[in-house]
Formats: C-alpha cells, sequence, structure tokens
C-alpha cells in the first residue's frame, strides 16, 4: 500500500512536457511521409518477390493450363 | 514512392497477363461428369485406356486412375517439349496429386474428370504423389511421371506409350 502512495506521489510530481508548436508541426510534416516510404518500401519487397517467384520458379516449370 | 509503388505492381499485372495470354497459362479447369460406380468397366477409363496414348493426329492423352491407395498405372510415360493432356478419374474418395518439378497440381473428385494440360520440360522420372489425405494408406499412394526424350518416346501399333526402363 505505501508503496502504491509513493507511486502516486511520484507520477503526480511529475511536470508535463511542454510542447513546442514549431516541433510539433515539423515532426507531424515528416512523420507521414516515413511511414508512407516504410509501407511503400514493404509492398514493394513483396512485389518483387512475387516477379522473382513467377520468373525464377513458375514459368520455368512449365505451362499448365 | 506511391507513383512508383503503383507503377510496380501495374507492371506485375501486365507481366502475369501477358504471359498468361502468350503462352496459355490459365488455372486448369474443366468440369465433367463421369459415373465413378462404372469406372472400371468400360468407356474413358477402363483398364485397357489407362495409361498414354498418342492419337493419329499427334495428341498425347494420358489416363490415370487415382484410387486408394494407388495411381494406375504407377508409371506414366510422357513426352518432353510436347502438349500432353493429363485426365485422372477416381472411383471412391476423394484424391489430389502433384507432379514435382512442374506446376500440375490438381484434385481428382469421385463423378469428375479432372484434366490439366502441360508440357514437360527436362527429362528425367518425377515424383507424382497424392496430396489429399485419403485415408489410412494415403502416404503410399505414389506414381512416376518418366519424361521421355524424342527418341525414347515410341508409341506402338496402337498408339499406346510404355516406360522405358525401371525407375
Amino acid at each position: 500500500m505505501s508503496n502504491d502512495q509513493h507511486s502516486f506521489d511520484s507520477d503526480s510530481s511529475e511536470v508535463m512536457d511542454e510542447i513546442d508548436d514549431e516541433a510539433l508541426a515539423a515532426a507531424m510534416r515528416v512523420v507521414p511521409l516515413g511511414a508512407g516510404v516504410l509501407a511503400g518500401g514493404a509492398v514493394a519487397l513483396l512485389v518483387l518477390g512475387y516477379i522473382a517467384v513467377y520468373l525464377l520458379v513458375f514459368l520455368p516449370r512449365g505451362v499448365v493450363g | 514512392m506511391s507513383v512508383g509503388v503503383g507503377i510496380l505492381i501495374v507492371s506485375t499485372l501486365g507481366l502475369i497477363i501477358f504471359t498468361a495470354l502468350t503462352r496459355g497459362i490459365n488455372p486448369p479447369s474443366n468440369v465433367e461428369r463421369i459415373d465413378p460406380k462404372k469406372l472400371h468397366l468400360s468407356g474413358e477409363f477402363a483398364e485397357h485406356n489407362l495409361g498414354t496414348t498418342v492419337a493419329a493426329d499427334g495428341s498425347v492423352v494420358t489416363r490415370v486412375i487415382a484410387t486408394q491407395f494407388m495411381f494406375s498405372p504407377h508409371c506414366i510415360p510422357v513426352p518432353q517439349g510436347r502438349p500432353v493432356t493429363l485426365r485422372f478419374a477416381s472411383p471412391d474418395v476423394i484424391h489430389g496429386l502433384l507432379i514435382t518439378g512442374t506446376n500440375v497440381n490438381t484434385m481428382v473428385i469421385p463423378g469428375y474428370v479432372a484434366q490439366v494440360h502441360t508440357e514437360f520440360v527436362r527429362t528425367g522420372n518425377l515424383l507424382m504423389p497424392c496430396h489429399e489425405f485419403c485415408g489410412l494408406g494415403h502416404s503410399e499412394m505414389w506414381a512416376i511421371v518418366q519424361v521421355l526424350a524424342a527418341n525414347e518416346f515410341k508409341p506402338d501399333a496402337d498408339g499406346r506409350v510404355h516406360c522405358v526402363s525401371e525407375y
């Protein structure tokens, strides 16, 4: 119980981070772009892997229909 | 970035469509009924019709029965570099098969004829196991597809072709 009380006291004593509006705006300009690059890169790698299997494995095994 | 990924995806789809149209690649689909109770008595899948035959027009057709727990015939001769039509039927339960190293892969469902058109690229003996669990002997159900070069793929007077050697 005493530990909980101590924990509560320390939390309440924390000071809120100061938010710099300009820094926040700068971060919000870059972060979505990074997420897009990460997602796009992942999709590109997936598609390139698909093409590699299609060209190097599927087609050399002969036609089927 | 997004434009590049879009171009990549569209190019991939274009490549698949182009090769499918120019090389005749498509998922095997054949809806053809057959009575599984009379499979072995008469008609296309009677015992004397099983195996590989070359018709008068040069077309190669292979007929195989998939049954618990074997393929009949056990050795299937096919030519290298020529179009082959593979036809399968089952008198009992659902089976499946693939031919290793090729794109041949189909289910064999009682009451229907499974048909696959293909062309074998390399000579040699290829394993053809059943890949649909069909009972306690499923793991013993396999056959050999013997891909023969042109000088070995010789039909007899009836147009039937036999495996050239033991495997």
